[in-house]
């Protein structure tokens, strides 16, 4: 079952008077369960096409579909619905707010879903944080962690309103490959676990070996889809 | 969530969120301060022109108050009849007579235009409290031959109780007359008309040197009720046939009206010093703005909407208003508690030719408004949350995608 559908979807980029194609015309889709990267040189398209995934852009051409909704007939607030509901955000920089410990940061996106009562959230937010590992950080602001740690608020985050799929932009890129390391096997560990969909960019080899799939971009076309 | 996030907000680059509720505080604090003294002058300008130069009601001749800047003598009336209908008036407090005439002050080197006030020295506490105001040296006394001056025009002409002056004036008849008389008393009532220009000399010496024999020029009269002084001028003005009756307010109209355009303009004055405090609300929340743009593209990215993305900012701009508000509106309720009121200030130093400035008083003292409290702290709220609009809505159109690649 996909999670999310791309028919023939095209991207371009108006770069002064010059129209730049950063995805020409792709057709493929993400299957429920699926921990895939996407890799390939810069400028290839890796960013544009998750910007497309996490309906935080919308295609020159062509359709996206997570689950029914073609996001192109979407207005900004359904986009920020469809946002809210499906998908979960895993950022290079990690994003946390500073100003919120742990704990609210992770409940954040719970409360933005408006499904749950204070207790269900807590009991939620504590289970997530306690899957990744810092259950005994909770109180602490994003400034009084390491980056691994702060990156695994984010996975948290990410995961804790089970959304139908997560997106990850280079989420090893700001850490030593040690906790690099420890961040991807966590998210390995959550996809088995949870039947968790992963989608992350990256051009670390390390990161593309752990893929169940990988998906290769070169000039904003795939240049090879392989299953592991 | 939003409101708990915004609060944080404003407490993540403190100095700025400081200087800024310092200047609302500041702004708000003088707006507040400034329409307590200017209405405690207003009032007191009201009180003095009603307790030493008007009454609550003045009857003249009629004819008198079309060429009252004048004070024309030929209008003069025997006030006998009238002081005895009015004093059986169970309504009247008070009714005195006065001569009012201008004069010239000199001391032989130099002169001065000044006002003659006659008075009668046993019966003007009826409707007056000039006594009240004697700073120093005696009362009149109805055969007196001597005269009260103002404190600032003794100090103009560097005389003190006992000195003597010469008034030269003009008799009903418009012959000159020049009049030699001791300073017995100095008045001192913070009243400018008075301190700055008059000359209070005893009815009946007025009226042997004016050749107005048992006449004066108006008839002051101080009501029980001050609620009662628009029935009773409309009243006496149809009893009357004669005299025109006039309110207090009818005659010193330039004097309100001075006031307070004068009022509304300090008023406006800081009420603009104000605005440009809370235009800081705009920077700081502009600043704030840049300073977060990945972070507002990771909270749409999670699903904030737009209009939540303003909120948060409009929300942080309103908090910093509303405790600049509040500290604004404790600082002057403590300014005004302890020192407006009970204190006041003295500023006839800072300004000599009190005549011009609209105010008789030149003692500010503050007076209660509750209403600007309230209006103060609903500006220093409302108009922050406005100015925010701005910058928020400038965070709203961020596009993720965007916000989320800056640095």
């Amino acid at each position: 079952m996909s999670v999310v559908k791309m028919e023939n979807v095209t991207k371009n980029y108006n770069v002064g008077k010059l129209e730049v194609p950063a995805l020409r015309g792709l057709t493929f889709s993400i299957e429920k369960g699926d921990f895939a990267a996407i890799a390939g040189p810069s400028g290839s398209g890796k960013t544009t096409l998750l910007n497309l995934f996490g309906c935080l852009d919308k295609p020159s051409g062509g359709k996206v579909f997570i689950e029914d909704h073609d996001i192109i007939k979407l207005s900004p607030d359904e986009l920020a619905d469809v946002r809210n509901n499906h998908i979960g955000f895993i950022f290079q920089n990690f994003n946390l707010i500073p100003v919120l410990s742990a704990f609210e940061n992770v409940e954040f996106p719970l409360i933005l879903l408006k499904k749950h009562s204070a207790k269900q959230r807590k009991e939620l937010v504590m289970k997530m944080l306690a899957d990744v590992g810092i259950a005994d950080l909770a109180g602490r602001r994003p400034t009084e962690m390491s980056g691994g740690q702060q990156q695994r608020v984010a996975i948290a985050r990410a995961l804790v309103k089970n959304p139908d799929y997560v997106l990850a932009d280079e989420p090893t890129a700001n850490l030593d490959s040690r906790t690099g390391e420890g961040i991807l096997s966590l998210m390995k560990e959550m996809n088995s676990k949870l039947q968790m969909t992963f989608i992350f960019s990256t051009h670390d080899p390390r990161v593309m070996a752990h893929a169940k799939r990988l998906i290769t971009l070169r000039d904003g076309e795939i240049e090879a889809d392989e299953r592991a | 969530m939003l409101i708990k996030l915004a609060f944080r907000n404003i407490f993540r680059n403190y100095r700025r969120t400081f200087f800024t509720f310092l200047a609302i505080t500041i702004g708000l604090t003088l707006l507040v301060l400034m329409d307590s003294l200017l209405h405690g002058m207003e009032m007191d300008t009201f009180q003095k022109i009603i307790s030493l130069e008007t009454g609550h009601l003045r009857i003249y001749s009629k004819g008198y108050k079309e060429d009252i800047d004048n004070l024309p003598l030929e209008l003069a009336f025997d006030p006998t009849a009238l002081l005895n209908t009015l004093h059986a008036d169970p309504l009247v407090k008070g009714a005195v007579p006065r001569v009012n005439f201008r004069i010239m002050l000199s001391d032989s080197v130099n002169e001065l235009p000044a006002l003659g006030m006659a008075i009668d020295p046993l019966a003007d506490d009826q409707v007056f409290e000039l006594q009240k105001n004697l700073a120093k040296g005696t009362w009149l006394t109805a055969d007196d031959d001597g005269m009260l001056i103002g404190n600032e025009l003794a100090k103009d002409f560097n005389v003190n109780v006992g000195d003597t002056l010469t008034l030269l004036t003009r008799t009903k008849f418009s012959t000159y007359q020049a009049i030699d008389l001791k300073i017995k008393g100095i008045i001192q009532s913070y009243d400018t008309e008075i301190d700055n220009n008059s000359v209070i000399l005893p009815l009946a010496l007025a009226q042997r040197s004016l050749d107005l024999g048992s006449e004066v020029s108006d008839i002051s009269i101080r009501l029980k009720d001050q609620g009662q002084i628009d029935q009773l001028k409309k009243r006496y003005n149809s009893e009357f046939k004669d005299f025109e009756t006039w309110a207090w307010q009818d005659i010193a109209e330039n004097v309100i009206a001075l006031t307070q355009t004068k009022s509304k303009g300090s008023k406006l004055m800081i009420f603009c010093v104000m605005i440009i405090a809370l235009i800081g609300i705009t920077n700081t929340i502009l600043m704030s703005v840049f300073e977060r743009t990945r972070e507002i593209g990771m909270m749409a990215a999670f699903g904030l909407k737009r209009r939540q993305i303003v909120a948060l900012f409009v929300l942080e701009g309103s908090m910093i208003g509303l405790l600049g508000s509040a500290s604004a509106c404790l600082l002057a309720f403590l300014l005004i508690y302890f020192w407006a009121v009970p204190i006041g200030w003295d500023f006839g130093w800072m300004l000599k030719d009190m005549g011009s400035f609209g105010y008789r008083s030149y003692y500010m003292t503050g007076v209660w408004n509750p209403g600007m409290f309230l209006e103060a702290f609903l500006l220093g709220v409302i108009v922050s949350a406005l100015t925010s609009i701005y910058p928020a809505r400038l965070a709203a159109k961020l596009e993720p995608t965007e916000a989320l690649r800056r640095y």
